[in-house]
């Protein structure tokens, strides 16, 4: 009985208790609308360029801001972004697709450089990857990557630890087969899902 | 409770060794292991501690009056997970790279127990101007703690030094695993062998 | 069949490949706190896998549904005041705030409703239960949500969601009962005295990391053998 007595006693005092703490909310509110408000614009920006900053030279000749981006749906069903990038004047030089899988350590996270027909690689740029540093984490260097310049797409990419032989082998980074050939796959799996979905968006925008 | 209260530079210093969070009270072992493979997210991590340790303690030691027993962790909350918010959107936005490679780390702040502790044990209780030279000193000594480790790590795992090359290939091959969650581990463990070595030959001499 | 295919290789990864604990650090407060003993360390174990699939579901659910960028809940509240159509609202700047009170909430729920209907199991892990309030990892496994929901192309759904945190904390409990099984032994060992207690943990963790690492490639080889050739879809997007 003197517990419930409490207990409405208690409530009585529940808001008198409570607005230290509604005061705060709405004045920490207001601090979060200020930083959303001055801030936000800035991160987005920094989230845009990161892919935008590395469209020229992925795509020769291209002119990041006129970049067209399009929502397509692969043929998996999975949607994805893909970039059409275009010259200052408008015309279309290439495509940029974003491709991400399992690598030897966590997802690697590339971007991808295609001519305008989609048939042949331009380039390739590492995003993210947390592979063995000293070892796997060399696929971001030039030496490895500019082997995709110039490759059919068609190809199904082979990372060998030897010479490569042929035109669809590249020569793996030492040490890290596995780290290679998950960018390989990577790179055929984005554009075998991607490619006819944005052939598509090209022919009918 | 008529106990002597400490003074603003003996709380600035009890935080750098006496007290030194990563050493001596071990608080905080999430971001002391995780970030510590470059000196420099070292350093980036521990400024946003500091700001949201300093940021905290004096809020709560402006309003420690008004606190209710009961409600006082509620409000702790409140305002670290705050100003954790803040320092996550001010480093997403001025510094990208860093912000994406400490990634989790920034958010786990919030529940790095030495924030709290120190809101508790100090702020909760004293005035604002020592509240601020506690926090001050407690970041300095969490920054030790954090610098100490990455540079262990970063010299002998990639022969760096906040960048700049230490050890050069030729002489030293990277020995990888110190970058990786092994290496923190054994960093750690050697280092607070060693702190504890150091401190007991003090004494008994 | 895909999609139990991803969701066993999600579960492998997380529990394994990417220790909450040996790869990302979360959780290490308990990990070298409450291993002293292999009962304890299951029990704190269960404890923080049952809190980190209620904390996930409840998460995913505020994040899917308000805060991600493109929530539903907030623009059909501001078409309904009124608002104009195209605004976009993102709500994401109070995500951190909103998933450590749910994580509060959660674990006193999971007290209150563990205590009221499974008293042995109160018994058994109701005493770690406060202490997980504080625990990294539980929050970690949100923000971890948080970031697979913020590519709207790419979203996680609760399963995804679910599996992940509880790989997470089987991860987590494995990880605690080996240690606690090493610790066990060490108590008969003779330590050099400046590692003893934490040190010695610490080196000890370090090695299990080491071990840990093995699993690294994993999930790759186990992707390559349970899914189907690209080849045939390598085809087909050429054929025109």
């Amino acid at each position: 009985m003197s517990e419930m007595q409490e207990k409405t006693e208690a409530d009585k005092h529940y808001l008198r208790q409570a607005w230290l703490i509604l005061f705060l909310s709405v004045f920490y509110g207001a601090i979060l609308v200020g930083v959303q408000i001055g801030l936000s614009g800035r991160i987005a920006e920094n989230k845009k360029q990161e892919t935008y900053s590395q469209i020229p030279t992925l795509v020769p000749g291209a002119e990041p801001t006129a970049t067209k981006e399009f929502l397509v749906r692969g043929s998996n069903g999975k949607e994805s972004r893909v970039y059409q990038a275009r010259n200052a004047s408008g015309e279309p030089m290439g495509w940029v697709f974003p491709g991400s899988g399992a690598g030897f350590a966590d997802t690697i996270e590339i971007l991808i450089g295609l001519n305008a027909d989609m048939t042949r690689l331009t380039g390739l740029y590492v995003l993210n990857q947390k592979e063995t540093p000293g070892l796997g984490n060399y696929i971001t260097e030039n030496a490895f990557r500019d082997q995709f310049h110039g490759l059919a797409a068609q190809e199904k990419f082979l990372a060998v630890a030897g010479t490569p032989v042929g035109t669809n082998q590249i020569k793996a980074v030492t040490g890290a087969t596995i780290s290679s050939q998950s960018v390989c796959d990577i790179v055929n799996g984005t554009v075998a899902q991607y490619r006819q979905a944005a052939l598509e968006k090209a022919t009918h925008p | 409770m008529e106990h002597h209260l400490p003074t603003a530079s003996e709380r600035f210093i009890n935080g750098i060794f006496p007290e030194n969070p990563t050493y001596r009270l071990l608080l905080g072992m999430c971001p002391t292991l995780a970030v510590t493979n470059s000196v420099q997210s070292a350093l980036t991590m521990a400024a946003a501690t500091t700001f949201v340790l300093l940021c905290s303690n004096i809020m709560i030691s402006l309003m420690r009056h008004l606190l209710k027993p009961h409600l006082r962790i509620l409000v702790f909350t409140l305002t670290i997970a705050t100003f954790v918010t803040v320092a996550d959107r001010v480093l997403a936005a001025y510094l990208y790279e860093m912000s994406k490679e400490l990634g989790p780390y920034i958010p786990l702040i919030i529940v790095n127990c030495i924030i709290i502790s120190r809101c508790e044990a100090c702020s909760s209780q004293q005035s604002a101007w020592v509240s601020s030279a506690d926090a001050l000193g407690v970041g300095l000594g969490f920054t030790l703690g954090l610098v100490s480790i990455a540079t262990v790590r970063e010299i002998l795992g990639s022969g760096t030094w906040l960048g700049l090359t230490i050890l050069p290939r030729s002489v030293w091959e990277p020995w990888g695993i110190m970058v990786l969650p092994p290496g923190a581990f054994l960093t750690l463990g050697v280092l607070l062998a060693l702190v504890n070595f150091l401190s007991t030959r003090r004494k008994n001499s | 069949m895909d999609t139990l295919v991803s969701l066993l290789l999600l579960a492998i990864s997380t529990a394994f490949i990417n220790n909450f604990v040996l790869k990302y650090f979360v959780g290490i407060c308990p990990f070298l706190g409450v291993s002293r003993k292999i009962s304890t360390a299951v029990g704190m174990g269960c404890a923080v896998t049952f809190v980190m699939a209620i904390a996930a579901f409840l998460s995913w659910t505020f994040t899917y549904f308000v805060l991600r960028p493109e929530a539903p809940l907030p623009v059909w509240v501001w078409q309904i005041c009124g608002g104009d159509p195209g605004t976009t609202i993102d709500l994401s700047i109070l995500s951190y705030l909103v998933y450590i009170f749910v994580i509060a909430a959660s674990v006193q729920f999971v007290e209150m409703y563990v205590r009221k209907f499974f008293p042995p199991l109160y018994k058994a892990f109701g005493v770690f239960l406060p202490l997980i309030t504080t625990n990294c990892a539980i929050l970690f496994a949100c923000l971890e949500i948080l970031k697979q929901l913020q590519d709207p192309t790419q979203l996680w759904g609760l399963h995804e969601a679910l599996v992940y945190s509880m790989a997470g904390g089987l991860g987590f409990t494995v990880a605690i009962a080996m240690m606690a099984g090493i610790r066990e032994e060490l108590e008969m060992c003779d330590v050099p005295q400046s590692l003893q207690g934490v040190g010695i943990a610490l080196l000890t963790a370090g090695i299990l990391a080491m071990a840990f690492m093995g699993f690294a490639g994993v999930d790759k080889g186990l992707a390559n053998a349970l899914t189907a050739d690209t080849t045939a879809e390598m085809t087909a997007s050429f054929k025109k």
